[in-house]
């Protein structure tokens, strides 16, 4: 009897921890905000078209791959749980200091994506389509958002764990009503433009060319954006050898599910021209066509709620970030304050906010068309580096360790290996690509403006190093580590592999 | 039960008002101090322990404060700083040191944050075994 109540009392904190570790997993990927943010932008690739939901499939496998990486990195070292000190590690300050540089201009340039989308779906809420369509107007909402939001991770404010699991099921229950109406018209009603949905959609090879299929692939790295970190607070819940690992194949399912359903199912209902003339507010236009009023309201505060998540799960790391290197001694020691009160990290949050406004303001003053789609496209830049660089650490970290025996092997050296090389051969094909403007919807200085914005502020981040290694001096002078069994302490090596 | 008061502090006015009324009562009942600082934070925070590190040496900050105040005014002190917000790290505190009240400010964090985060004393009658004395600043 005894062991029957305890057994029974055990299996429902599992349970509970369990649907968190897939809420999490989930929720830092915000689907609802970032199909709103890349569909129309995938669809409009030429050569991609609609083939847009094989892209969500094939993006998806670098991440897994590097996936592991984070998982045996948080493993040596969970306290950090950061590229940056992970980085330091594996391949030395330099490729750390980059990679906590990487991370943070990566966080301040999705702030401008965030924020308009924000404000456009706010206009909409309230059917206001004049200032949805003024560029002032979504400034000043813009603004608006980002202090909020700065706001709120200052004060410290937290969601609670029950709050964001209903705040998630409702973002996936509106989704999929929102695929299943769609699909459910096209087939019943045949509305003007809709095609029915062809397995070619989801097959890679329907690409027209790899090159398209890489372009597309950049973008894609965006949308499963997150996901990492879901993987990465895993490792600290209750029953960590089983219940983390069924977790994240659970909610990598789940996301897949959503991006390849919901995917499918708008373009199926509009056509790929649909989605890309409206790339900036794809849900917002389907909704009004597919939902009858006012549900097609529920998919507009689904994004706006999914966007406000995905804020939060921005600067939070990024004030994260740079108080760890404030700690390390790599960056300015101001970044480590910490507000007596909000016990929040106050210093390097503020910062955050300043700067991302400043970088708002000034993208959407330079660049007023469609710069949108261009810093999302640079976004995929700056994570392809950061997340390859992670990889890369993983494997030198690990090297000795890799050939005791075939699981490490595998998970620690071939999964982050194949992820990092495929992620810099992506980096590197789409450099090639978006550095001309023909390719691009914008440019700067005769530059493709993903490649001025992506690689533009990684190349300041390798200027501003240069500064960095005068002043931190004993930082700079740390040598890359290598895996130590003794001083890991922690579980070497995943029980039970994801 | 042990002669132990437990006391929440966290530098804040409200703070102090809880730790001056506990010194007197520590001294009338001649009673030990356990001064207590919780630093839970969210999850996406929790990856980082460069942050937490920082929020220990933070709340050892705070605490060591009221153990010197404590021992001036020549009451026994002692401090606990926990990875658990307010309220959970008091009652946590009180039950380790088998306390006999739990002493805390009306609020620390201003009367609007008190109303949206849920304030640590209301959180606490409802949590503690304990007697609660909530001191108004």
């Amino acid at each position: 009897m005894m062991e029957g109540t305890a057994g029974a009392g055990g299996l429902k904190k599992n349970a509970i921890g369990y649907l968190s570790n897939v809420v999490i997993g989930v929720a830092s990927t915000a689907p609802g905000y970032s199909i709103a943010a890349t569909l129309g932008f995938v669809v409009a690739i030429a050569g991609v078209g609609l083939a847009a939901p094989a892209v969500m499939l094939v993006s998806f496998i670098p991440m897994f791959c590097i996936a592991y990486a984070y998982r045996y990195m948080n493993q040596a070292d969970p306290d950090c749980g950061t590229t940056f000190s992970w980085a330091t590690r594996g391949l030395g300050p330099s490729a750390g200091w980059l990679g906590g540089w990487a991370i943070v201009v990566t966080d301040v340039i999705v702030m401008a994506s965030l924020s308009q989308i924000a404000a456009i779906y706010t206009f909409l809420l309230f059917d206001w389509n004049s200032a949805a369509e003024s560029q002032v107007a979504v400034m000043i909402a813009g603004v608006i958002w980002i202090f909020l939001m700065t706001l709120i991770c200052y004060l410290g404010t937290e969601l609670s764990a029950r709050t964001q699991q209903i705040l998630l099921a409702i973002e996936i229950f509106t989704l999929t009503l929102f695929a299943i109406w769609a699909l459910a018209k096209v087939y019943i009603n045949n509305p003007a433009g809709s095609l029915h949905v062809q397995a070619s959609w989801f097959s890679p090879f329907s690409v027209d060319s790899f090159g398209a299929l890489i372009n597309g692939v950049l973008l894609g790295t965006f949308i499963y954006w997150g996901w990492d970190s879901g993987v990465a607070v895993n490792e600290e819940s209750e029953d960590s050898a089983t219940g983390p690992g069924k977790a994240a194949v659970v909610s990598t399912l789940l996301l897949l599910g959503i991006y390849l359903i919901v995917s499918a199912a708008a373009q199926a209902y509009g056509g790929p021209d649909l989605l890309i003339d409206n790339a900036d507010d794809v849900l917002s236009v389907l909704g009004t066509q597919v939902f009858p009023s006012p549900l097609d309201k529920l998919l507009i505060i689904t994004v706006l709620t999914s966007a406000s998540a995905s804020t939060q799960t921005t600067i939070l790391p990024t004030a994260r970030a740079t108080l760890s290197m404030a700690r390390q001694k790599a960056f300015p020691p101001s970044f480590g304050k910490i507000h007596p009160r909000h016990l929040t990290p106050s210093y390097s949050t503020v910062w955050m906010g300043v700067v991302s406004t400043i970088w708002f303001i000034s993208i959407e003053l330079l660049s007023p068309d469609n710069v949108l789609g261009d810093s999302v496209t640079a976004l995929g830049f700056g994570i392809a580096f950061y997340y390859g660089i992670t990889g890369i650490a993983c494997v030198l970290f690990y090297r000795r360790e890799l050939r005791k025996d075939f699981k490490t092997f595998f998970y620690a050296g071939v999964l982050p290996l194949v992820g990092a090389i495929s992620l810099f051969g992506i980096f590197g094909k789409s450099l090639i690509d978006y550095s001309k403007p023909a390719n691009t919807n914008t440019a700067i200085l005769g530059i493709g403006s993903p490649v001025a914005i992506g690689v533009g502020s990684l190349l300041l981040g390798v200027v501003v190093m240069f500064f960095a290694r005068f002043r931190y001096r004993e930082f700079f002078s740390r040598k890359p580590e290598v895996f130590d069994p003794a001083t890991a302490g922690q579980a070497i090596v995943p029980e039970e592999a994801i | 039960m042990a002669n132990v008061i437990v006391v929440g502090y966290d530098g804040a006015d409200g703070a102090q008002a809880a730790l001056a009324e506990s010194l007197d009562l520590c001294r009338d009942l001649e009673a030990e101090l356990v001064a207590v600082f919780g630093y839970g934070v969210p999850i996406p925070e929790r990856e980082s322990a460069d942050y937490r590190e920082t929020l220990r040496e933070l709340g050892e900050k705070f605490t060591d404060e009221a153990v010197r105040r404590a021992e001036e005014a020549g009451v026994k002190a002692s401090a606990e700083v926990v990875f658990e917000k307010a309220a959970q790290a008091l009652v946590d505190a009180a039950a380790k040191h088998d306390a006999r009240m739990i002493v805390v400010g009306s609020h620390g964090e201003g009367p609007l944050a008190g109303a949206l985060l849920g304030s640590v004393p209301h959180r606490l009658v409802h949590l503690a075994e304990q007697p609660v004395l909530v001191v108004r600043r």
